[in-house]
């Protein structure tokens, strides 16, 4: 991890009488170390990296409370180490990104909550759900229930999530449970602010070790315990779970003038729920209002009696429920049905949308359908209102903007290494033509985006290569399977190379060796080159690879475009067969850039010569045809209105965020496109030496050069 | 509830990379220090990597110490109808968030940034795919309760700074929020990074908020002067009307540049015929012939690029490009891939061509190209580049020479005989004259693509007799996919359906080839 978050690790200190300041993933973290954990892991993603980034910032004061801190190599690592909780009473959490995450997980997972636990474990889930995910969009809600792990949901305030946190430990304990902490993106980076506790150690920790191992078979997962362990989550554990929610009132109520509506909603959509509700002058900007709410801060288990309670002469109760399947509104009708309790109409996903997530706009128009339903004495149209007047505001902008404005997919970075291979792979597939490309999770899956448009299917993190096999068997042409470093190291080596080389796979295999896990931030992996803080040397992944028998391997630096598309056409038309891989090196640029700017910035204060590159076009010679473009996609080549006054389309230009890598130049080269590019080398600080000889050369060339008028 | 306080509802749209984050930082901590409830939230995702990113802020209006103790709702989506300020640092950010709605007459203030920064669609067009700047103008002008529009970028360059610091002073400058400037300042000192370029970007975007702030700087294109006292341009001036003098005279200073004042006198012949044709009055015909041909016969060969990369105003240009302090020392460096066909195309015409096609035929066209690497700061690169550019007398005798003005003979030709017939179908068969362009491969695969439509569409028989409306759009069509389609396929396409189709005219359906 280049970047340094250690202004955050500054809020992990405070104690009580201070208030927090930040973010909701950061609350989480401060409210962990207020809990006594003794072990903290994870796998990073987007949107709960931060709490493993800033942790790696924070050694002492880990070391302080004997918390042991470590990055697993995946989910079902950090899943697994939770196995500490299971006969010791010591409290740990993970975290990583969910529904993906969850499902690398869930072997850990199953046994962990078989066996049960006797210190309290908390898995903190980043539902990457809706708008800014990037991934499947799929509910953690179904894992918890299949596995019997508890579920918290809570309304997306600092207190209410800090709280939670300090529960979830308890409820965990209580019912030998481990708990999952459900938060949505904008959760984890909303900006708020919470009254500390002081911070505490743990019963057992690196300061307080455990002495003699303890076995409990009740708490060992094979048969015959395994049989006994799944009555006992229902017999034992559910009810004291259900006990624990009720007594300590972790869902809450909030009264309502109206006594016959109501409505349940998960705790995460809360504020969202207020918001729609005083669109229809339902609520006020404090939450009070007409409308009794009951607000499931824990949505697994439910509790039976608190559900029947408040829909007790109720004749219409709404369910907001993100997601689907719609497990609440199932559950809650089926709990109502057993207790006899007819009279009450429950509804949910028939008024509001089965998919997708519930922003302001769509629970505004779910309610309109629910009180016209529920509330007949009010005049329809003030129901259908507010819902109207979005969906006029949206036509009459699109009317008066004439055609959709231009979508921003995500891309490669400006001098991104990934960015080369792509070009290059465009570029050999005039010669060996297209064929099946394989992507994997990574910054590089953009490709399959524009410019380049390659990738024809994605199956999941480092199963790039795995999910190629079936493919080459049936394809014409040699498969290409692109897969990062990232997961390379998170499954990729297993599951793809020693398999495909163990079953004599034939095929291309492309790693993009950027040096971290780019795409969830930059963080470190077993491969990045070594740092002061690096435990043992790095593994070279090519060493790796012909340990495991793999003969066809070529190192290219990414930015040779030339000598890429040669070695793609070389793997791809070679005789011989079996993997071919071909490993792309090229430092993560984002990465590149937080190390060497503060060095240039001191060589350049400190009066030493520094040589900044940049690339540039002769607006002059540019014939406006972007071939280039379409052959990089780099942010910083980008056009601009031409300068000739006889031409209309713009030329290519290349921007002040170029960092000089140079893919423009190569790719002009590579694919024989144009001559209007050029590098410039701007010496700064430039020796005596340096401007003689520049002296000199423009003397000369002032010479040569042509008496001819400047420019017509 | 309609006498409740409610927030104020902010909505700050940006780019990845621009800071977004840190300005909902500093109105968070103002706020703060104003003693607000405020709450941020973000969907920065894969931002960092080009997407566009939102951040969205409420705050509420009421001290803490007023409100003991209660605590305010507040909402972590955007919702249509609820935005009192839009703040976007670019104009299709602008122009999205009033796409979702967010935008709205009763109470959103949008202040935007009327530069541009182009996303990949309208980048990889291989003619002008810009979106119309003017339409989100227009909109924003129309939608918001008020629309504050500057170019944020410029102030940016000149404090130094990045575009947020001049989003926040402009977005504090509109009092929308109840934070004043020094609470604001003192936010941003309080962040410690960059503090006095942040406070100078931050007073440019606070000052302009109540001038003449929503008056948009027009992009002025540059001209270059043009010298009237040619001969050429005397007869220029007798000949051709007024309306045409502007294009014509930028059309001959080019190709007495390019080439020498016969050369311009050509230009002048070649348009004469098809001016006299042109009896529309707005001579958009004449208008656009000329442009294209003054493109067309100053095409980029060998000797143009090497003409114009050393010319001396281009060091200094790309100093200033680059920003090179004045006592910094610029090396530039061309990357330049000539190949068989450049090489040849210096030979004369029929020499060329049989070296070329004994070249392709020991497939030597691949092995020639070679990349080179020339120093244009140094005295050789420079040599050898002014060596090349002095072949202008060489030029005419060229195989180049000779291919471009067959090509341009017979466009010209097609829309004399359109012009004929119908103004429409001369103009559209005039705009084809944009086709040939580039160099290397994409050269070839414009002319490639320009003979296709010559063959299929200016034969004789059909301009003189086709129904001139079908024809026009037809051409128009083929003209659009060649221009949109880089590998030329779906031309070949477009064409096999223009033959298919239920034309007026039965001879459209035979095969014609000229």
């Amino acid at each position: 991890m280049e970047r340094s978050f250690k202004e955050e690790v500054k809020s992990l200190r405070l104690g009580a009488g201070d208030t927090f300041h930040g973010e909701g993933i950061l609350a989480v973290t401060k409210a962990l170390l207020q809990s006594g954990v003794s072990y903290i892991s994870g796998y990073p993603g987007a949107p709960v990296s931060h709490l493993v980034d800033v942790l790696t910032d924070a050694e002492d004061i880990l070391e302080d409370l004997g918390i042991h801190f470590e990055f697993a190599a995946n989910e079902a690592g950090a899943a697994a180490i939770l196995g500490a909780s299971i006969q010791y009473p010591i409290r740990g959490a993970v975290t990583w990104k969910s529904v993906v995450g969850t499902n690398v997980a869930s072997d850990a997972l199953s046994n962990l909550s078989s066996a049960g636990v006797t210190g309290g474990a908390l898995i903190i889930v980043g539902e990457d759900y809706g708008e800014g995910a990037s991934i499947i969009q799929e509910r953690t809600h179904a894992f918890a229930m299949k596995s019997q792990i508890w579920l918290l949901d809570p309304r997306p305030n600092l207190p209410t999530i800090v709280d939670m946190v300090e529960h979830g430990f308890a409820l965990s304990e209580a019912s030998n449970t481990p708990v999952m902490l459900e938060l949505r993106i904008r959760a984890c980076h909303v900006q708020g602010s919470f009254d500390c506790k002081d911070n505490r150690a743990g019963t057992y920790s690196g300061r307080n070790l455990i002495e003699a191992p303890k076995f409990d078979s009740a708490r060992f997962c094979l048969p015959p315990w395994t049989y006994s362990q799944e009555k006992q989550k229902i017999d034992v554990r559910w009810p004291a779970a259900v006990q624990y929610v009720a007594e300590h009132k972790l869902n809450e109520v909030f009264a309502g003038d109206r006594n016959d509506v109501g409505i349940i909603v998960q705790g995460g959509l809360y504020n969202g729920l207020i918001r729609s509700l005083q669109r229809y002058g339902l609520a006020d900007s404090f939450g009070n209002g007409q409308i009794p709410l009951y607000v499931l801060n824990v949505t697994y288990p439910l509790v039976p009696a608190e559900i029947v309670e408040f829909c007790r002469g109720k004749t219409s109760v709404l369910i907001v429920e993100e997601g689907q399947p719609n497990f609440l509104e199932q559950a809650i009708k089926a709990i109502l049905q057993e207790r006899q309790q007819h009279a009450t109409v429950v509804h949910g996903k028939d008024v509001l949308p089965m998919a997708g997530e519930y922003t302001g706009e769509v629970v505004i128009g779910g309610l309109g359908k629910f009180f016209a339903a529920a509330w007949p004495e009010k005049a329809g149209a003030a129901w259908s209102k507010p819902a109207d007047d979005i969906r006029l505001i949206k036509e009459n902008a699109a009317k008066l903007l004439r055609e959709p404005v231009p979508v921003r997919p995500p891309g490669f970075c400006v001098g991104c290494p990934e960015r080369p291979v792509f070009s290059a792979i465009k570029i050999a597939e005039k010669e060996i033509g297209k064929t099946h490309v394989t992507g994997d999770v990574g910054c590089h899956i953009f490709s399959s985006l524009a410019p380049f448009h390659i990738g024809n299917t994605m199956l999941g993190y480092g199963l790039g290569l795995a999910s190629g096999a079936g493919i080459a068997a049936n394809f014409k042409k040699r498969v290409i399977n692109i897969m990062g470093d990232g997961g390379f190291w998170h499954n990729g080596l297993t599951t793809g190379v020693t398999t495909a080389v163990a079953n004599g796979d034939d095929g291309i295999l492309i790693i993009m060796k950027n040096g971290y896990a780019a795409a969830t931030g930059g963080q470190r992996i077993v491969s990045t080159p070594g740092s002061e803080k690096a435990k043992a040397p790095p593994p070279s992944i090519e060493a790796v690879l012909k340990h495991v028998g793999v003969n066809w391997l070529k190192t290219i630096q990414s930015y040779s475009v030339s000598t890429m598309v040669k070695s793609i056409v070389e793997a791809s038309r070679s005789p011989e067969r079996g993997l071919k891989v071909i490993i792309a090196d090229g430092e993560c640029q984002l990465a590149r850039q937080r190390r060497i700017r503060p060095i240039n910035a001191r060589q350049l204060s400190e009066g030493k010569r520094v040589v900044r590159t940049r690339f540039g076009i002769d607006a002059d010679v540019c014939t406006g045809d972007h071939s280039c473009i379409r052959l990089s996609g780099c942010p910083s080549l980008t056009i601009a209105p031409n300068p000739d006054p006889l031409r209309k389309d713009p030329v290519a230009q290349v921007d002040n965020n170029c960092v000089g890598c140079g893919l423009c130049g190569e790719v002009a080269h590579a694919a024989v496109l144009c001559p209007s590019f050029y590098r410039t080398e701007i010496i700064q600080n430039p020796t005596l030496w340096d401007r003689l000889i520049d002296g000199c050369r423009q003397f000369l060339i002032g010479l040569l050069r042509s008496q001819r008028p400047v420019h017509a | 509830m309609s006498t409740d306080v409610r927030s104020v509802n902010i909505l700050v749209a940006a780019l990845g990379g621009e800071g977004g984050g840190v300005l909902a930082d500093w109105i968070v901590t103002s706020a703060i220090f104003a003693d607000y409830p405020v709450q941020s939230t973000s969907i920065p995702g894969v931002a960092q990597r080009t997407g566009a990113t939102t951040y969205y802020l409420e705050l509420f209006p009421r001290r803490r110490a007023d409100l003991k103790g209660a605590q305010p709702v507040l909402a972590l989506t955007a919702t249509p109808g609820d935005i009192d300020l839009v703040v976007a640092s670019e104009l299709v950010e602008a122009g999205r968030a009033i796409q979702n709605g967010f935008v709205t007459p009763d109470r959103t203030t949008l202040v935007a940034s009327t530069n541009r920064v182009f996303a990949i669609g309208e980048r990889t067009a291989m003619a002008d795919g810009r979106f119309d700047s003017e339409l989100i103008l227009t909109t924003a002008r129309h939608l918001a309760r008020r629309a504050i529009l500057f170019d944020m970028s410029e102030y940016a360059r000149k404090a130094g700074c990045p575009v947020n610091a001049v989003m926040f002073g402009a977005l504090i400058g509109t009092q929308c929020l109840p934070i004043d400037r020094a609470q604001a300042e003192q936010a941003i000192r309080e962040s410690g990074k960059s503090v006095d370029s942040n406070l100078r970007g931050f007073a440019l975007g606070f000052d302009q908020i109540g001038k003449d702030a929503d008056r948009m700087e027009g992009t002025t294109r540059s001209t270059r002067p043009v010298s009237m006292s040619d001969a050429v341009l005397n007869r220029m001036r007798s000949e051709f009307p007024p309306t045409l003098h502007e294009t014509l005279a930028h059309g001959i200073n080019r190709l007495i540049d390019y080439q020498d004042a016969a050369y311009a006198e050509l230009y002048l012949n070649r348009l004469k015929p098809i001016v006299a044709l042109d009896r529309q009055t707005n001579t958009v015909l004449s208008q656009e012939t000329a442009r294209f041909l003054a493109l067309w016969m100053s095409y980029e060969d060998v000797i143009r690029v090497a003409d114009l990369k050393t010319r001396k105003d281009r060091v200094p240009r790309i100093r200033k490009e680059v920003r090179a302090g004045e006592h910094e020392v610029v090396r530039v460096t061309e990357f330049l891939k000539p190949g068989l066909e450049e090489l040849c195309s210096l030979f004369p015409a029929r020499l060329g061509q049989r070296l070329y096609d004994y070249g392709r035929k020991h497939n030597l066209d691949r092995q020639l190209n070679v990349g080179m690497y020339i120093r244009t700061t140094s005295v050789s690169g420079f040599f050898l580049l002014r060596l090349l550019s002095g072949l202008r007398w060489w030029r005419r005798r060229t195989w180049r020479f000779h291919e471009e003005q067959a090509l341009i003979g017979q466009w010209l030709k097609a829309i004399e005989r359109a012009a004929g017939r119908d103004p429409a179908l001369a103009l559209e068969v005039a705009l084809c004259g944009q086709i040939v362009k580039g160099y290397g491969d994409t050269h070839a695969r414009a002319v490639r693509s320009f003979g296709l439509i010559r063959d299929r569409y200016f034969a004789e028989n059909i301009l003189t007799t086709a129904e001139p409306t079908f024809l026009a759009v037809a051409i128009r069509d083929a003209r659009k996919v060649a221009l949109a389609d880089p590998e030329g396929a779906a031309l070949t396409k477009q064409i096999e359906r223009f033959s298919g189709a239920r034309a007026p005219s039965k001879f459209l359906t035979e095969d014609i080839t000229t």
